[in-house]
């Protein structure tokens, strides 16, 4: 079963640095927040994952036994959130860069070139 | 001591502004009395120095870096603060006249920089550790800079500013290397130390760097060829500066530097070579660039040149005449050049002229001027009675007794020459020949342009006249100091018939058959093509363009502005280390033991594959985000599966946001997204993904295969409820174990909630948003109903946490998505009606609650966040509920922001 986890967490980053690369804003978006994803498959894996049960202590128990490793999954919880906001800041600056630029294809946005050529300072291209 | 007089003259610096306004015309005169005073306790320490002792002073400053803030007074050090103090009085009573029209900030401006600098010489001079030694060099670079570009509305002093600066920082670069070499092979940046050691360090192997760096820092600093040229161009500096700055003092500095490592560079077979060949070439080109000069200024400043090529050279010859040579020409040239400066600033200042064919017939109305420039000139000219006389019997005398050859005599009689043509010159012509080409002068004398010059040329008669003093106090201290050993120094000015005697006669009938043919002399030589070959200052600026046209290129390479790149070399140099590394640890992997497969999740891992798969390929951008919330959908079930409900049910509150809020984005940009990249780039960047997730399946089969030592998660699952009485081992670790590292990251989110505010956010307050969306009937009705349940349910989760799957993660999102519900039925306005706050203030709110809720536990002493406990019969208290009631309002503060910010900014 781990060698079909080990498959998805590869496909899934694999699939999602593809996307990184595109010049389209909302394609990197979506490749970042995939990826954060097939990272956390990874992190999870790097725990024990022999048991299926929560790690939960019993009722009447004082110590864990028998359960998922829990430090991975502590580490994924606040990843995931953190993941989502990342996702949410890059989906704020496209909007404004869609705003400002009326285009989402990163080769064509040139609001810095325009300034001019920073080795010309004063020289403005038209 | 040492480090007092420092700080005295560094403090007395940073008052001159305020002093020179407040004493306006006084202020040459009033803020002379800084290295006046400096200069008078120097004098008294002189019989210290007379016996040939060494005064020493530090500070631990950074020992730890091995770094001391020691300085040594000896003989020539002793000499060189001297000059400075002394040389500066003059300059700055001269500059209080010389700038009598300029504006009062100006004025203050001049005097900081100028007692700055002469800070930045005595810690030069002064210091022991050789890094403090560069802090004080690269202080005066960057003096000498702001002095030349004093006037900086003028385009020229701009562009010598630079060049000085460009040249003489990229020398100290090369010391900077220099020294820390030094510091490598010998363990010690003591000067005193390495002057001892000097055998090993010639011995070791990185001494031809060591003496490249040395001797870059040095030539630069004292306009050595090839690096010359920037000295007549800093003449642009005001003339006080330029007396101060560019002949007497800061030009001695590389002089200084080599005198000081003459055991090292002795000890080097090539060494005294170098020395006697870079200054050979340097004064005979300076030579006769000072016949070819127009102007007063830069003929002085060639000369300057030629003087310190003759120094240069008197280091390069063996010896003791040779080191009594160098002391006693470097004492003598700065009286009487900067005398000459003096008289040449009165010239220009009285006439605004500067060609010295020009000029004429000003005795008669610079007589005092004209008095101390012939006074200057016989001592520049080595002409009894003066000291230039004695000096240059030294010098005659270091060539004779040195081992060095006949053609370096020749050429330092033709120098010499030339200097006495030059010294006749610049006298005969301005004040004497050429009667009533100038009849009036702007400005006549006044006693702070008469004073310095007068002084210092008397000096140079006089000490001559009466040596006993300067010889055993000043000179023989000196160049003892620069020796090594004891030597004796005779300053007579009657040595009887000598061969030394016989060559200064030789030289001054040279001497005054060039002054007779200067006209003739001088304009064939401007009309000579030869001089375009030596052009130092076209290379200079052909280096310049080339330099600025290969960074320009070089920019364009690597800032060439498409993401696209950027990325793709990210990821290729990621995939290099993760082949170097497969490659590094043996190619074949661990398998792992293969366990049995269970069809439900295989089949839930399938289709987050297919669900990733068909993102990547997907052609419109709603397919890719359908596809993407499909990969966070499988992934949420597989943490099902897999033992981890907290997980799951983030990851499902997650992906159903990303959806609310994504969508927002989706309805102002354009869905149709047509291919970015050709078809080369596609399949380029599908065979780096490809071989990334190649191997990290490989690096995923391995990993599990090994054995998993899970201490700290043993040590948690033991300790959460003993230590922290909690069932839930994933919260307890959130909000107690790793507590510190979740307020990091919920800090992380606060502030990008803040970001989305400014960004997007503040339009909001600018109108209210008007119409009510349009949404189906069953949603308008349903919404209120799931709002209260889904804010029940979260409140739920937050509380149940710390035992049962939930937290204030899980909680601040799934309230979020309550409001969520709210603004897809009736519009964000609504939304907004129902939050009540603003969602920033949340934020600040929840961020306040995590961070107060550290503070309790430290009453008794524990670290922050440590938490505390009540435990009564039915209810459970602690400060651990209000850490993740924070962290449960910051979240869903945080996502509120976005919603609004981005549903409203798509709205626009």
């Amino acid at each position: 079963m781990n060698l079909v986890y080990a498959l998805m967490a590869s496909v899934i980053v694999a699939c999602s640095i593809y996307m990184i690369l595109s010049r389209n804003l909302v394609r990197l978006l979506l490749g970042m927040s995939m990826l954060a994803t097939g990272v956390n498959i990874v992190i999870f894996m790097s725990g024990n994952t022999q048991s299926p049960r929560p790690p939960l202590i019993e009722e009447g128990a004082i110590v864990l036994t028998d359960a998922a490793d829990p430090l991975p999954q502590a580490l994924i919880l606040t990843a995931i959130v953190i993941g989502f906001a990342l996702t949410l800041v890059l989906a704020t600056l496209t909007l404004r860069a869609w705003r400002a630029e009326r285009t989402l294809n990163t080769g064509q946005m040139r609001g810095a070139e325009d300034l001019g050529d920073p080795t010309r300072p004063g020289k403005r291209e038209g | 001591m040492l480090i007092w007089l420092i700080l005295i003259a560094f403090l007395g610096s940073c008052l001159a502004g305020p002093v020179s306004r407040a004493a306006d015309r006084w202020a040459g005169w009033l803020l002379a009395l800084l290295p006046a005073g400096l200069f008078v306790t120097l004098i008294k320490i002189s019989p210290v120095m007379e016996r040939g002792w060494v005064l020493g002073d530090g500070l631990n400053w950074a020992p730890y870096l091995d770094l001391y803030l020691t300085f040594r007074l000896d003989g020539f050090s002793f000499l060189m603060t001297l000059l400075i103090t002394g040389v500066g009085t003059l300059v700055v009573i001269y500059s209080g006249a010389y700038l009598s029209e300029k504006s009062l900030k100006d004025r203050g401006r001049f005097f900081t920089l100028i007692l700055l600098f002469m800070t930045a010489m005595l810690g030069a001079v002064l210091a022991d550790n050789l890094i403090v030694m560069l802090v004080f060099w690269e202080a005066t670079s960057i003096l000498s800079f702001l002095l030349i570009g004093f006037d900086g509305r003028s385009a020229r002093a701009r562009r010598s500013a630079l060049m000085s600066l460009y040249t003489t920082a990229a020398g100290g670069l090369a010391l900077l290397a220099a020294i820390l070499l030094i510091g490598q092979a010998l363990g010690t940046y003591s000067l005193g130390e390495v002057r001892a050691r000097a055998d090993e360090l010639a011995a070791s192997p990185l001494i031809v760097p060591i003496l490249a760096g040395l001797m870059i820092g040095a030539f630069t600093k004292s306009a050595q060829f090839p690096f010359h040229f920037w000295l007549p161009n800093a003449m642009q500096a005001p003339t006080p500066a330029s007396a101060f700055l560019h002949s007497a003092t800061m030009v001695k500095l590389g002089i200084y530097l080599l005198a000081r490592f003459e055991p090292v560079i002795a000890a080097v077979p090539y060494g005294r070579w170098v020395l006697v060949t870079v200054g050979g070439a340097t004064m005979l080109i300076a030579a006769f660039q000072a016949l070819r000069a127009e102007g007063f200024k830069t003929a002085l400043a060639y000369s300057t040149i030629a003087s310190l090529g003759i120094l240069v050279t008197l280091i390069g010859l063996t010896g003791p005449a040779a080191s009594v040579a160098m002391v006693g020409f470097l004492f003598a040239h700065a009286l009487y050049k900067a005398a000459l400066f003096f008289c040449a600033g009165s010239v220009l200042h009285a006439t605004g002229l500067q060609n010295l064919r020009a000029l004429g017939g000003l005795i008669r109305l610079l007589p005092l001027t004209g008095v101390a420039t012939v006074l200057a000139s016989l001592s520049m000219a080595g002409l009894p009675p003066f000291f230039g006389f004695i000096s240059k019997e030294f010098l005659f005398q270091a060539q004779l007794e040195s081992t060095s050859a006949l053609v370096s005599l020749a050429v330092i009689v033709l120098v010499n020459a030339a200097m006495v043509g030059v010294a006749a010159v610049i006298t005969l012509r301005p004040f004497f020949m050429g009667r009533g080409k100038i009849s009036e002068v702007k400005h006549g004398e006044t006693p702070g342009l008469v004073m310095p010059p007068l002084v210092l040329a008397l000096a140079g008669l006089f000490l001559s006249l009466d040596p006993a003093w300067v010889s055993s106090n000043v000179l023989r201290p000196a160049a003892v100091a620069v020796y090594g050993e004891a030597i004796e120094v005779k300053v007579h000015l009657w040595h009887g018939i000598t061969p030394m005697l016989m060559l200064s006669f030789v030289v001054v009938i040279i001497g005054a058959l060039i002054a007779w043919y200067w006209k003739s002399i001088h304009l064939r030589l401007r009309k000579s093509r030869v001089f375009e070959v030596v052009d130092f200052d076209r290379y200079f600026e052909t280096t310049l363009e080339t330099l600025h046209l290969l960074s320009a290129r070089l920019t364009g390479l690597v800032q060439h502005g498409d993401l696209r790149t950027y990325l793709w070399v990210v990821f290729a140099a990621v995939t290099a280390l993760l082949l170097f590394a497969w490659n590094a640890a043996g190619l074949m992997p661990r398998l792992p033991q293969v366990d049995a497969l269970r069809p439900a999740p295989a089949v839930v891992a399938l289709v987050g594959m297919a669900g990733a798969l068909a993102a990547a390929r997907a052609r419109g951008l709603l397919t890719a985000m359908i596809a993407t919330g499909l990969v966070g959908f499988a992934v949420a079930v597989g943490f099902m599966f897999n033992g981890a409900p907290d997980l799951a049910l983030t990851q499902f509150t997650v992906e159903a946001l990303i959806v609310v809020l994504l969508t927002a984005l989706l309805l102002a940009v354009p869905l149709a997204a047509p291919p970015t990249r050709t078809n080369t780039e596609r399949r380029f960047d599908a065979l780096i993904a490809t071989v990334i997730g190649v191997v990290l399946f490989v690096a995923l089969v391995d990993m599990t295969s090994a054995s998993h030592g899970g201490a700290i998660s043993t040590f948690m699952g033991n300790q959460s409820y003993l230590a922290a009485k909690g069932h839930n081992v994933v919260n307890v670790i959130l909000v107690d174990f790793r507590g510190f590292d979740t307020l990091g990251e919920t800090v992380v989110i606060a502030m990008s909630a803040v970001l989305a505010w400014s960004l997007l956010g503040p339009r909001l307050r600018e109108q209210v948003w008007s119409h009510e969306r349009r949404s189906p009937f069953i949603l308008q009705l349903t919404a209120p109903v799931f709002f209260w349940l889904l804010l029940i349910t979260s409140l739920w989760i937050l509380l149940r946490g710390h035992d049962q799957p939930g937290g204030g993660f899980i909680g601040g999102l799934v309230a979020a998505l309550a409001f969520a519900m709210i603004a897809l039925a009736h519009g964000l306005e609504r939304a907004r009606r129902t939050l009540r706050i603003h969602p920033v203030v949340v934020v600040g709110i929840g961020m306040f609650l995590a961070l107060l809720s550290g503070f309790p536990g430290m009453q008794d002493g524990s670290a922050y966040l440590t938490h505390l406990w009540y435990e009564g019969d039915a209810l459970k208290l602690s400060t651990t509920m209000v850490f993740d009631l924070g962290v449960y309002i910051v979240v869903l503060g945080g996502v509120l922001a976005f919603l609004f910010g981005l549903q409203r900014g798509a709205e626009k």
